[in-house]
């Protein structure tokens, strides 16, 4: 089975909706939730899949090359997300091909699962 | 001619702190370092908690050390109720502090520390130049996570140490499969140290004092005294010798040790207990040359590197040895008491001290964070440092500046505390 890779916090209310979304996806994937991004190392997939939330985003999209990220230069250790990291694995020449389902920060989940499904 | 420097923001270290320095004449006339995050209230928040949420709650004073502040919560309480915990109890807490400590060591030495010295930016700025390095940064961290995880049931804010015992044990595979990745992962922290030891050290000596706990049984994690090249003491009597105090412009407490600053942290721990490091750890610092007791700051991340090392070979040993037996949780009998947690994690010396009521509720609290011991040294060490690379532009007196805190690895979001306010 295939392993989405999951992040965002629940107890913050604008960075809950992948964890929320993740259990409303479907029984085909093998859900990863994560609380680091070093965690997607693990991966043996060819392709990584994950799911997180995008700011100033209506609808989902799909991201597939880390450079569409804005990362920080990483002035502390609090800076160490994923848009860092996933640069960092670019930079590294870590070859893993990426994909990464963001959802806004709020919205109607059933909604954002049906539009979601087709990159599944 | 006159210089002044003000950074708003110190980049690369744990949460936000300020500078202001004022340079004249060739002299140092203003030298202010403060902490400038917002109020913690961490304190408050656990007076009127029962005993055993402390851990809990003070866990999120920090995600990058949550272990540290678990396992001192509980340490408090447990001495306040009277309570020693059984031997399995003690090892699983020092092997999850190993792993929190690895994996902290690990993250700051290549991502916020070694950019100085290569002379980049930023680890990502670096990152194609540095991959095998970067790697050896990416699995020490993976195990550290491992562990923590492994141990803590989560790899942040951990949630099976509570006190008296364990509400999860770790499985026999869990611990053989650590065992596995330590001894896979040992030669990344060796050649840490190599990388770091060859790095170029501003030649610099802090008239400091250095304190760590230090234990007749080995390289002190969870017990000791609290002990410096000149003076020991005991836990319960750290309010004779420790004071705490505001400064307006900080919302950190600064603490003096008898009025005088001082140092914790990995050079403090190695100067003090160098004698007590694991095998290949000891090898490898002798190796090194190093003067000891070594009252140079900048070195602390070379100790942090040899510590990695230690760890490693401790966890190792600990895993090689444990034999988990299915203790359950003890029910401790409540009873008032006051109970003061010490111990070593990642950035220093980290104190918890719990008062609680015969019902099992916390009344008073007090935590004193490696970053607040060290603050007054920080500000002591930039004023004497300055004069060496005073005729160094502004840029560079910065840059050497910054290298010298972040080699302090501070964490002001943890240091931060609330004012206290006497109502008129």
């Amino acid at each position: 089975m295939r392993n989405i890779y999951v992040f965002g916090n629940e107890y913050i209310e604008q960075d809950s909706l992948a964890k929320r979304l993740a259990s409303c996806i479907g029984t085909r994937l093998n859900i990863v939730y994560c609380t680091s991004p070093e965690q997607i190392l693990d991966s043996e997939e060819k392709e990584i899949l994950m799911l997180d939330v995008v700011k100033n985003i209506r609808k989902p999209i799909i991201i597939k090359d880390a450079s569409q990220i804005k990362s920080s230069k990483m002035i502390s250790l609090h800076d160490f997300d994923l848009g860092f990291f996933l640069n960092l694995m670019k930079a590294m020449g870590i070859k893993k091909k990426i994909k990464i389902i963001g959802i806004p920060p709020k919205g109607n989940i059933s909604e954002i699962a049906k539009e979601v499904q087709q990159w599944i | 001619m006159s210089k002044s420097i003000t950074l708003n923001h110190i980049t690369k270290i744990e949460g936000h702190a300020k500078l202001v320095l004022g340079i004249k004449h060739g002299k140092v006339t203003r030298c202010e370092l403060s902490a400038v995050e917002g109020s913690r209230y961490f304190e408050g928040l656990v007076r009127g908690r029962r005993f055993n949420e402390a851990h809990e709650i003070t866990s999120r004073i920090c995600g990058i050390c949550s272990c540290a502040h678990v396992i001192a919560a509980i340490s408090a309480v447990e001495d306040a109720l009277g309570y020693r915990p059984t031997e399995q109890t003690e090892t699983l807490r020092i092997l999850l502090t190993l792993g929190e400590r690895i994996r902290s060591h690990a993250t700051h030495l290549y991502f916020l520390a070694l950019p100085d010295y290569l002379g980049y930016e930023s680890a990502l700025a670096m990152a194609s130049k540095f991959k095998p390095q970067l790697h050896n940064a990416l699995n020490l961290m993976k195990t550290g996570n491992f562990i923590i995880k492994a141990i803590g049931g989560r790899d942040l804010h951990p949630v099976s140490a509570t006190v008296g015992g364990w509400l999860k044990l770790p499985k026999k595979d869990d611990i053989l499969q650590i065992k596995k990745m330590l001894i896979a992962v040992k030669k990344d922290a060796v050649k840490t140290c190599s990388l770091f030891s060859k790095l170029k050290y501003p030649n610099f000596k802090s008239s400091t004092e250095c304190f760590s706990l230090v234990d007749k049984n080995g390289y002190a994690v969870l017990s000791g005294e609290f002990t410096s090249e000149k003076s020991s003491f005991r836990k319960n009597q750290y309010k004779d010798f420790v004071k705490e105090y505001h400064q307006p412009r900080s919302t950190s407490n600064f603490v003096v040790k008898e009025d005088h600053a001082y140092m914790v942290g990995a050079l403090s721990r190695i100067n003090n207990n160098h004698g007590k490091l694991s095998k290949d750890a000891g090898k490898i610092l002798r190796s090194l040359k190093l003067e000891l007791p070594s009252k140079n700051p900048f070195h602390n991340i070379l100790a942090q590197a040899i510590e990695m090392v230690h760890c490693i070979d401790e966890a190792i040993k600990i895993c090689s040895e444990l034999k988990i037996s299915n203790e359950q949780v003890e029910r401790l009998e409540l009873k008032k008491g006051n109970g003061v947690g010490v111990i070593e994690v990642p950035r220093g010396t980290l104190w918890h001290e719990y008062t609680i009521n015969d019902n099992g509720i916390i009344t008073n609290a007090n935590i004193i964070t490696p970053t607040a011991q060290n603050l007054l040294n920080i500000q002591e060490d930039i004023r004497a440092f300055v004069p060496f690379v005073i005729k160094k532009g502004k840029k560079s007196i910065t840059l050497d500046v910054e290298k010298l805190i972040r080699s302090y690895d501070p964490c002001f979001s943890c240091s931060a505390h609330f004012l206290e306010v006497n109502w008129a």
